[in-house]
């Protein structure tokens, strides 16, 4: 039982917040989200750090780290504010290349490592919500290779990304489990197009549309490798959020002690100061988890999928109180767009829905209840 | 990071477990785990076996006759415990006054008081609340006024908890009238039996008689009987509030608790029900990151490498989550959890009313759990020491 960071675990998170400090201001960070939240030249920043490469096995030119390095990463791109894509392009993309035959995972996961390549998994459909079985867009099987129709929605980087990591069902109904391949499309293939947007955190996502276009399959069996992937990208959204969570109070408590009404703090006022402790709950509550959902996505799939949607609840509720309540604890400055703790609450509201909102994993945890529960259940 | 227990610890653990299902007597477990109400000589039975095996202290260092377990180990038998059903140590004794005494104490004291209570033999109350005293405790007014080689004690505790039983009392009491409040309370230890002391009780909502007014009318305490420095005893007091961190989560119990909320609801037919299952599920994901919380702390005790201060994050926690599995058991009975009869929460009793042997300790658990919001520091009283290490101010 060690809830510690490794030296170089730490090493890790300083050369991280470094390069935030130094790289990733506010002003810089504000400016790319007016211009429409294009990352990729950050996305190359944090390729010279060796951040992409961070999940990439070593023989395929990555560092071969672990759940709670990722973590580690995770909480400082939080507590910066960072809107690259990293998550999906350099954690939770590799996950599921790990299904891929071997020629695959040698054609494509060097080039993530390097950050040459920017693959982003393409999921959710318009309908579709949060379950991983309700998969319309189709495969079929042509001549030497696979071809796939559908739409995606709400792809993240889908503009600046090279390639698409797609869900199409082979055979089976909509919502089976069961039919579901996974296949790499690259943006340049002939029936590709993408509709980009910004999104509401200062990003950029959009829709993917195929229409017959070619594709390379991971897996024909690739529900249990979204499954696990898409865990990959709670724990890591989990992480986010608890930097989020822990630079929007830092500046919460600041903002207290000097903003001065009725001649007096803030922090002085008993409703506001019971309101930061109830926030200071949620952060810690939250952190706990945090560290659960990493340490646990190791488990056999079972195990492993219970503990990650209790660990989205847990984040999904502390993240949405503390951005709320941060904001009300502000006051007016707290919800004007010139206010960097502002666009902190916004993320963390994207962040409750990345990768299953509370409700979705609260119906996870209630279909998979047994009769005892704890953190070794 | 590694959420694992050591070899060593998990056979320490399957040791522990043996030993309790071999020791634990089975009408007591059967009470426990149905919410029936325990009798003194149920708990003090159970004390005694513990006692015996010297593990009623079982937080005790080894030179003081305690097993020296870590912080780990000591969770890991308090789980084994609460999980089979033992009934909760009576903290007053081992738990709460035994440390003062260790820390504070002379040996004298410590050979006359510690061995009593490592046994079981003695029963221990606790001295602290007054009727105008609850929250603001150092506004206390029972005085102890030195008197040659004695104390002359006068005034009123409440809230003593199972001081009917009580053979020894550990008390604040004002012993200086000048200064700050806290600088003029002495820590001291009387004998219940002594003439002048008059216990009441007190029946709180769920009918049930667990707490207690002690009336303290020019009672003769020797002076021997105080602990430490006089005028000292608020440090002792603080003392022995920061000694148990993670103790006062409970959550070993609260993940039993789950399980029964389960049974229940199953039991009822609403285990099925989405609306009911759900907050089944909330409650559930509540537990699981309370025990994160609580291990987090444990971890970091054990390590001493850095220290957690989360105490009072725990207590709010811990007790809202007692609050919420009792009101989910009552709600999962529903209609069934309206009859009152006082004898349906003794063992064995075999009511004439639907659904008796499940749904008659509901709501009475229900309307007792209200307290644990309030006692130990009320949760309003932990946010505004919260807000103070948050803020710094």
């Amino acid at each position: 039982m060690d809830f510690e960071f490794t030296d170089d675990q730490n090493s890790l998170r300083d050369a991280v917040a470094r390069w935030v400090e130094k790289g990733f201001d506010f002003p810089r960070r504000h400016a790319i989200a007016k211009a429409g939240g294009q990352t990729r030249a950050v996305y190359a920043e944090l390729a010279e750090l060796g951040l992409t490469g961070l999940a990439v096995p070593e023989a395929h030119g990555g560092l071969g780290f672990g759940a709670i390095e990722a973590m580690v990463v995770m909480e400082e791109l939080g507590r910066g504010l960072v809107n690259a894509p990293y998550a999906a392009a350099a954690l939770v993309a590799p996950t599921l290349l790990s299904a891929a035959p071997a020629a695959v995972q040698a054609a494509w996961l060097p080039k993530i490592a390097a950050a040459e390549a920017l693959v982003v998994l393409a999921q959710t459909e318009r309908h579709g919500r949060y379950r991983l079985n309700e998969v319309a867009t189709t495969a079929t099987s042509a001549a030497g290779g696979w071809a796939l129709s559908g739409q995606k929605s709400v792809v993240p980087a889908a503009d600046e990304a090279d390639a698409f990591i797609v869900s199409a069902r082979i055979r089976g109904a909509a919502g089976d489990k069961a039919g579901i391949g996974l296949f790499i499309v690259d943006k340049a293939a002939a029936g590709v197009s993408v509709k980009a947007y910004p999104t509401q955190d200062g990003a950029r996502a959009g829709e993917l549309l195929l229409a017959n276009a070619a594709a390379t399959l991971i897996t024909e069996d690739g529900f249990g490798v979204l499954e696990q992937a898409t865990d990959v990208g709670i724990a890591a959204s989990c992480a986010e959020a608890v930097g989020a969570m822990d630079k929007l109070v830092a500046l919460t408590i600041e903002y207290m002690n000097t903003r001065k009404q009725f001649g007096a703090t803030l922090a002085s006022f008993q409703s506001l100061r019971h309101r930061i402790a109830d926030v200071k709950m949620q952060q810690e509550l939250g952190r706990s988890m945090s560290y659960f959902a990493s340490l646990k996505l190791g488990e056999a799939p079972a195990q492993r999928r219970r503990a990650l949607s209790q660990a989205k609840v847990q984040l999904g509720t502390s993240m949405r109180f503390v951005g709320q309540q941060c904001v009300q604890l502000h006051g007016g400055i707290g919800v004007t767009d010139e206010y960097i703790g502002t666009h902190y609450f916004k993320r963390l509201t994207m962040l409750e829905m990345a990768y299953g909102d509370t409700m979705h994993h609260l119906g996870e945890v209630s279909a998979r209840m047994t009769d005892s529960a704890g953190v070794f259940a | 990071m590694d959420l694992n227990f050591t070899p060593e610890e998990l056979a320490f653990r399957a040791d522990i477990h043996q030993w309790v299902a071999g020791n634990l007597p089975k009408d007591i477990s059967h009470k426990v785990l149905n919410a029936l109400r325990l009798s003194q000589s149920d708990m003090q039975r159970w004390a005694k076996i513990l006692g015996a095996k010297g593990w009623l202290g079982y937080h005790w260092p080894t030179q003081f006759g305690g097993p020296g377990w870590t912080s780990i180990q000591r969770h890991l038998f308090e789980e084994e415990c609460a999980l089979a059903g033992s009934p909760r140590i009576v903290p007053f004794g081992p738990v709460m006054v035994a440390p003062v005494i260790m820390a504070f104490g002379t040996p004298a004291q410590h050979q006359r008081f510690l061995p009593g209570i490592a046994s079981g033999e003695v029963w221990w109350s606790q001295g602290y609340s007054e009727p105008g005293s609850g929250s603001d405790l150092a506004s206390l007014k029972t005085r102890a006024d030195r008197r040659g080689d004695k104390y002359i004690v006068n005034g009123q505790k409440t809230w003593t908890t199972l001081g009917q039983y009580g053979e020894w009392i550990f008390c604040l009491v004002r012993t200086g009238h000048e200064g700050k409040p806290q600088t003029g309370i002495s820590f001291l230890l009387i004998d219940m039996k002594s003439p002048g002391i008059t216990v009441r009780p007190i029946i709180t909502m769920d009918g049930e008689h667990e707490v207690n007014e002690v009336f303290f009318d020019n009672v003769e305490v020797p002076a021997e009987n105080l602990i430490g420095e006089e005028n000292k005893g608020w440090t002792y007091a603080k003392f022995l509030l920061s000694h148990e961190r993670t103790g006062i989560a409970d959550v070993n119990r609260s993940k039993r608790e789950l399980e029964r909320v389960k049974r229940i609801a199953k039991a009822e037919g609403v285990y099925d029900d989405a609306r009911f299952r759900d907050q089944i599920a909330l409650l559930e994901v509540d537990i699981v990151t309370l025990e994160m919380m609580v291990l987090r702390v444990l971890a970091a005790e054990k390590s001493g490498r850095q220290s957690l201060d989360v105490a009072g994050l725990l207590k709010i926690r811990g007790s809202e989550i007692q609050q919420r599995f009792s009101e989910l058991m009552m709600l999962a009975a529903g209609p069934m959890s309206l009859p009152y009869q006082h004898e349906a929460m003794e063992a064995g009793w075999q009511g004439e009313f639907a659904g008796a042997a499940v749904c008659a300790p509901l709501a009475g658990t229900y309307f007792n759990m209200r307290k644990t919001t309030i006692y130990g520091g009320s949760n309003e009283v932990q946010r505004n020491i919260i807000s103070q290490t948050v803020l710094g101010a």
